[in-house]
């Protein structure tokens, strides 16, 4: 079937691939697996099985052996039973694709997929595939879940979208194969590889402008509560919280004692678009562990001041959609897998 | 995309859970062949099967390819050597065994141990040219689920799962797999057979009558409980003492042996009818010889197997019966035989050597000299049997070069054949015609299935005289000697202490255990494996459905295989109803719906972290809820798959758990 397909004339096998595409929309939501979507053919082992069967047809036929007619047939009810139960296998389950974490160009980034098995019995050897990546296989006992993750290579920054994943399983006899393809709909963040070196890293970070951030009881701004520790001063305990029974609460407040910072793309040393995207990011995560406020400049984007998760999360994918040719596209690319 | 994941599977080496099924299969399917192929063959593949799975423990190392390969070719001169062919059933046999025992020891991928399971389905496929009984029907089954549970544990890709796992999904399998294999095996048309000829073989290792008759042969046979044929009469049975069932007819003799003569077909019934002929159904088990018994003397020649009545009246087939055969005859048991016998054929019947039993011959034409009338030398003969002290046993003593001569005057212990070689020699000399007829006599009513069972010890010879006016006359001397063996069978024959081993026959219970167990294993015959055109057509007249055709047998076989296999799906679709959420869910709606219930609700919006946060702001401190509510969200969403005990424990403590009063 792989040399069938693989021998198909370009054009055809683009217009399979848009039937698939249409058949199979992308979605963002759960899916299970329903008739309409699950195919099944036989392998080429369960072509060999039917031509032993009629092997053994024509020996009953020719030594009139009651035997090998019973043998025979058993062997046709088995083979009739794995079309039904390798179908079945895969029917009705659940799968969901969970939130694929960003990675940094050149890592591998995985797709996890979570496989709920509604059914009254367990299912086996549930196989998943990715583009011409080797599969990946999971059993899920009935009623249960489990879990299959696919990594795939990245090599360039981007935002990218996953290409359909074949469902498929064998299970249990071998004699067909059931299939089914996925297409979901997720954006996978691959974030420029962060190149910096040390001086320019401690240049901007250390010796700019002052002392870093730190959460502290003294200072301007109020930012929060927090569990009292034994032995730190009444002064700052919250005692209209107190009041309302929540327990004994510590304010806590912001000092600002330092500027914020601009990481910005004019200021870069590198000579390539890629080589100062990927110093950005450096600095991104070392003004993020240094606990400064920091924004992002780049030509025709600007964002805000600000700090945490969500801010460093903005700033790289700002840097790794930057000028991409081909937001959206799906990976591996066709320069990653070298087909 | 388009790209299915299919060739590159067969080439994954084989996982090991994998390995050992296979393993355990061809053992299993090989056992019961071990009993009939050359002990090197036996041994060799237990080697490579051994060698294996060692090498796959790690114990012993592969075996180089530059070592595989002049194995193979030694491993095929020496079945050659064994047998001086490579064809026919039982070297076949041994070069697949030795073939497959190869093949085990270079597997490696996928693809290797599906080859593997191919040559254990054949394999198990020729078991049924050594036999089709119950038993070895029961064998298929369970070596097929063997097999297939090998089949399932490649496709499963779970080593950690037990083997029992895989054999109880097999079984499962084989038992649905019944019903279909049911329809199939009576609705697909069946085309008679064979289309194409067939080696013929002569088998050993099968008993029955021999070629020859020496004395000892059939006393051996009679050891032998097994059964020779069935017989459904269309009429009542006839009674016991006109039940002889012809066989090998022996008419040359050389002093020593009883020969049969060349066969020639008949060319006219040369009988004269004395009453109707009887009519019957032989269903006779494999005996690896030409012939095909008849009741006395038969009249009729069955279309199938292809047969013919020889001139001696002996029903012979075209081939050696190798298989169970079952086939119509009619016979007749009153009658009038052979009065125009050919001269040259009466001068066979009357040749006898000088060389050996002096004694014997000279009483003979002691005998011719001094009577007339060849009906009293007949008669005189058999007197002697009745009036001397002779005896029947099954242990005659070991008897010389001039056997009759030893058996008449001296030891007078003798058997069926020492009784009917002596008469025909007397006879001859007395210048009587006579030949030996051997068969079987008698045979035992199967109540439970009105019909007769002849077994090999009902094997036995007798005599037939040739006279002018009456033609070929059957002269039984055992029956002058022993009429119960005529009248009531071997076992009241024998004394106790011989006829100790048909003890079962003898205890009421017991025997009609046996009858039952012998009417399933006829029934089997004539249903099972006598099921052929003829009777899937008789059986779709009794029916009555209107199935007279291919087309209709076809039309009728998809409805119903559709039916059945729609019955399969709609059972398994109501088994698998929407099911009820997951028990964790249930608990933790319970646990939500308690804590609600004591004042404090979930918001909509809320999830269960916030949920608990809240909880504890408005003054619910509870160890216990905190774990549970924290620990949920790594039971349902958790990066690695929770232990079911994990689960079971979480679930246990959530039906537990309920809000403090405060």
């Amino acid at each position: 079937m792989a040399l069938l397909t693989r021998l198909l004339p370009p054009p055809l096998r683009r217009r399979i691939d848009r039937w698939i595409a249409e058949r199979h929309p992308r979605r963002r939501e759960a899916l299970v697996i329903d008739q309409r979507h699950l195919y099944i053919l036989p392998t080429r082992f369960g072509y060999l099985f039917a031509l032993m069967l009629v092997a053994l047809l024509l020996a009953a036929i020719n030594y009139q052996n009651s035997m090998a007619y019973v043998m025979t047939f058993t062997l046709t009810a088995i083979g009739i039973l794995s079309l039904w139960q390798t179908h079945r296998n895969l029917l009705g389950l659940r799968i969901e694709l969970l939130r694929p974490e960003p990675v940094f160009a050149g890592d591998a980034l995985t797709l996890p997929f979570q496989l709920d098995n509604p059914g009254p019995q367990p299912r086996y050897a549930v196989g998943m595939q990715y583009g011409q990546l080797p599969p990946e296989y999971a059993g899920i006992e009935k009623g249960g879940k489990a879990r299959i993750e696919l990594r795939l290579p990245t090599k360039r920054r981007g935002r990218f979208r996953p290409q359909g994943v074949i469902l498929f399983t064998r299970y249990p006899t071998g004699l067909f194969h059931a299939w089914s393809w996925m297409r979901f709909e997720v954006d996978l963040w691959v974030y420029p590889r962060p190149r910096a070196d040390r001086k320019l890293v401690d240049q901007w970070i250390e010796d700019g402008d002052g002392q870093a951030l730190s959460d502290t009881t003294d200072g301007d701004d109020f930012a929060g509560l927090r569990e009292h520790q034994p032995g730190e001063s009444l002064r700052h305990i919250s005692w209209k919280a107190y009041a309302q029974g929540r327990g004994m609460l510590t304010k806590t407040f912001q000092g600002h004692a330092s500027p914020a910072l601009w990481i910005d793309y004019r200021d870069m040393q590198a000579d390539s678009v890629e080589g100062r995207l990927s110093q950005m990011a450096a600095l991104v995560l070392a003004a993020e562990k240094a606990g400064r406020h920091y924004g992002l400049r780049l030509p025709g984007i600007e964002l805000e001041q600000d700090q945490g998760p969500a801010q460093r999360e903005r700033c790289l994918q700002a840097l790794a959609e930057f000028q991409q040719a081909d937001p959206g596209a799906e990976l591996p690319l066709n320069e990653d897998s070298g087909a | 995309m388009s790209n299915l994941p299919m060739g590159r599977i067969a080439e994954e080496p084989a996982s090991r859970s994998s390995l050992f099924a296979v393993a355990f299969a061809f053992l299993f399917t090989l056992a019961p062949h071990m009993l009939h192929l050359p002990l090197w063959v036996s041994l060799f593949s237990l080697f490579a099967v051994g060698w294996r799975v060692a090498q796959e423990l790690g114990r012993v190392p592969a075996l180089p390819r530059w070592l595989l390969v002049p194995m193979v070719l030694f491993g095929g001169i020496g079945v050659f050597a064994q047998y001086w062919t490579i064809t026919g059933r039982d070297p076949g046999l041994a070069l697949l065994t030795v073939m497959a025992s190869f093949k085990f020891l270079e597997s490696r991928s996928h693809r290797d141990i599906l080859i593997l399971i191919f040559l254990c389905y054949f394999l198990l496929a020729t078991h049924f040219l050594f036999g089709q009984s119950i038993g070895i029907a029961l064998y298929m089954l369970a070596a097929l689920a063997v097999i297939t549970s090998a089949l399932i544990a490649i496709h499963q890709r779970d080593d950690r799962l037990p083997w029992s796992n895989r054999l109880k999904i097999s079984a499962r399998m084989i038992a649905l797999a019944l019903p279909i294999m049911g329809l199939l095996f009576l609705l697909v048309p069946r085309i008679p057979g064979p289309l194409w000829g067939l080696t013929q073989e002569q088998r050993g290792g099968v008993t029955g009558l021999g070629e020859t008759m020496r004395p000892g042969d059939i006393s051996s046979l009679i050891q032998s409980n097994e059964v020779a044929f069935r017989v459904d009469f269309d009429g009542p049975i006839p009674p016991q003492s006109k039940l002889y069932w012809r066989g090998p007819v022996m008419v040359r003799f050389d002093g020593r042996e009883w020969k049969q003569a060349r066969h020639f077909a008949l060319r006219e019934l040369d009988i004269e009818a004395l009453g109707e002929p009887v009519s019957y159904t032989m269903t006779l088990e494999p005996h690896g010889k030409n012939w095909l018994l008849g009741l006395d003397i038969p009249i009729s020649v069955p279309e199938e197997p292809e047969s013919y009545l020889s001139s001696e009246y002996q029903l012979t087939a075209e081939h050696a019966v190798n298989d169970l055969v079952r086939f119509p005859v009619r016979s007749l048991l009153d009658y009038r035989l052979g009065r125009n016998e050919s001269f040259d054929y009466l001068l066979l019947a009357s040749q006898f050597p000088n060389r050996y039993n002096p004694r014997t011959i000279a009483l003979g034409q002691r005998w011719a000299r001094e009577i007339d009338d060849p009906w009293q030398i007949v008669q005189k003969g058999l007197q002697m049997f009745r009036q001397q002290a002779f005896v029947y046993t099954l242990n005659p003593p070991l008897l010389g070069e001039n056997s009759s001569d030893e058996f008449l005057f001296e030891t007078r212990k003798g058997f069926c054949e020492n009784y009917a070689g002596s008469y025909a020699l007397l006879m001859r000399a007395a210048g009587i015609p006579a030949r030996i007829v051997t068969g079987y006599q008698g045979g035992e009513v199967n109540e439970v299935g009105n019909y007769l069972i002849v077994r090999q010890s009902d094997a036995h010879a007798w005599v037939e005289v040739w006279l002018e006016d009456r033609g070929w006359v059957r002269i039984d001397p055992t029956a002058a000697v022993s009429p119960d063996r005529i009248e009531g069978g071997l076992d009241q024959a024998l004394d106790d202490s011989q006829a100790l081993f048909r003890f079962g026959r003898r205890n009421p219970v017991l025997s009609q255990l046996l009858f039952r167990w012998d009417s399933l294993q006829y029934g089997w015959n004539k249903w099972i494996l006598q099921y052929n055109q003829e009777r899937q057509m008789s059986l779709m007249r009794r029916l009555g459905l209107g199935i007279r055709g291919w087309g209709d047998l076809v039309l009728t076989l998809v409805i119903a295989l559709s039916a059945l296999v729609g019955l399969y799906i709609a059972i398994a679709l109501w088994r698998g109803r929407p099911a009820p959420r997951p028990a964790e869910e249930r608990a933790l709606q319970a646990l939500l719906r308690r804590l609600e219930r004591s004042g404090h609700p979930r918001h909509p919006s809320e999830d269960l972290r916030a949920y608990l946060q809240r909880l504890r702001k408005e003054g619910i401190e509870d160890a216990e809820l905190k774990y549970l509510l924290e620990t949920w969200q790594r039971l349902r969403y958790g990066r690695d798959d929770p232990e079911q005990r994990l689960r079971q424990q979480w679930i246990q403590r959530a039906r537990r758990w309920r809000p403090r009063r405060s």
